[in-house]
């Protein structure tokens, strides 16, 4: 029979890509983190990332980038820029509305949140790399809490 | 979906992959974690290179591919089929994958003569002159073929079956040429590969 049967030619194709353009070390056990948080947290609705743009800043090699978030009217811009190894993320909330914003490191317990101005920004600072969300709780009783999916600084 | 029609190899390590999905899949539902685990663990390195078929970058598509696990999470009471899984969760990802390279601004349209193989002369030479052992011919007959194949294959080696509809759609073809097309890629991919004396 010939060696290059459709099926080994897919074989061949597998092999190729897998060693050229091979999943990220981190990416298994990212997703796992990601998956595990969000099943666990079933409740609080999660906000959608939309966009995402990594620019690179000249000073002392620090690098930032931008996420942005939606969920139903509320628009949520961060920047995350790292320094070393800690990072600060400076957000937005679009339309401006009174809650807290807090971060909950993969597995870190400490708890680091901030209020929203009445513009909509807050910031969240010496926060330690690796996985990261954060949960918007409003003020207003009323309405859920949200949050972001998993994101890595 | 038709029966098992790939009876050697890769269809094995295909149809295990599937197999251990579905499996990890009846775990997690009757409340265990680690089914959500195994099920991550198996299907992640399958959804990354249908992904990164859409020309993504590598964060672009490793947000896809943890948006494919989020709406899993989400919609998981919707999903009755467990066998089907794995058709459901590529499936998934092809579509968010389509979005975003539209979205991006980054994807042309696919025309007829993206069917020829793309210049040689497009190779750097540098390039050329470390092409030296087989592992490397062979990468060079893949990456060789025009767009279209090296997408159209690359979804089809890691993919259970895909749904021919909407890869259509994503490729910019007509649903009825996908069969056809397929097997002219891998005409030309086996041609490719005779060339580099690798095989007989």
């Amino acid at each position: 029979m010939s060696e290059l049967s459709r099926d080994a030619l897919l074989g061949i194709v597998r092999d190729v890509w897998e060693r050229h353009d091979p999943v990220p070390d981190h990416l298994v056990a990212a997703m796992q983190a990601a998956a595990a948080i969000a099943a666990s947290d079933l409740d609080v609705e999660l906000m959608e990332l939309v966009e995402r743009a990594t620019e690179l800043v000249g000073a002392r090699g620090s690098t930032s980038y931008t996420l942005r978030f939606v969920h139903g009217d509320t628009d949520l811009l961060l920047r995350v820029a790292v320094d070393g190894d800690r990072s600060r993320v400076d957000g937005w909330v679009v339309p401006p509305e009174p809650m807290t914003v807090r971060a909950l490191p993969g597995d870190d317990p400490t708890d680091w949140s901030s209020v929203v101005t009445d513009t909509g920004r807050f910031e969240l600072t010496d926060l330690p790399l690796g996985l990261l969300r954060l949960r918007l709780e409003p003020h207003d009783t009323t309405r859920p809490a949200f949050a972001t999916p998993t994101f890595e600084i | 979906m038709g029966g098992g029609d790939r009876p050697d190899g890769v269809s094995a390590r295909a149809g295990e992959v599937w197999g251990q999905a579905t499996a990890g899949f009846n775990l997690w539902v009757a409340g265990d974690p680690a089914g959500l685990d195994d099920l991550v663990a198996v299907m992640t390195p399958v959804l990354w290179h249908v992904v990164r078929s859409y020309r993504l970058s590598e964060s672009a598509a490793e947000d896809v591919v943890q948006s494919t696990w989020l709406a899993l999470v989400r919609r998981r009471s919707s999903i009755v089929d467990s066998v089907a899984i794995g058709g459901w969760l590529t499936t998934t990802a092809r579509r968010e994958a389509w979005r975003v390279a539209q979205g991006d601004g980054r994807t042309t349209p696919v025309a007829d003569q993206d069917l020829e193989p793309r210049i040689p002369a497009a190779r750097s030479a540098e390039e050329a002159a470390v092409q030296h052992d087989e592992g490397d011919r062979i990468w060079a007959a893949v990456d060789g073929l025009p767009e279209r194949c090296r997408r159209l294959l690359r979804i089809v080696a890691f993919e259970n079956r895909p749904d021919y509809r909407e890869l259509a759609s994503d490729l910019g073809m007509p649903v009825g040429s996908i069969g056809p097309t397929r097997g002219r890629c891998l005409a030309k991919l086996r041609v490719a590969l005779m060339q580099t004396g690798e095989f007989k």
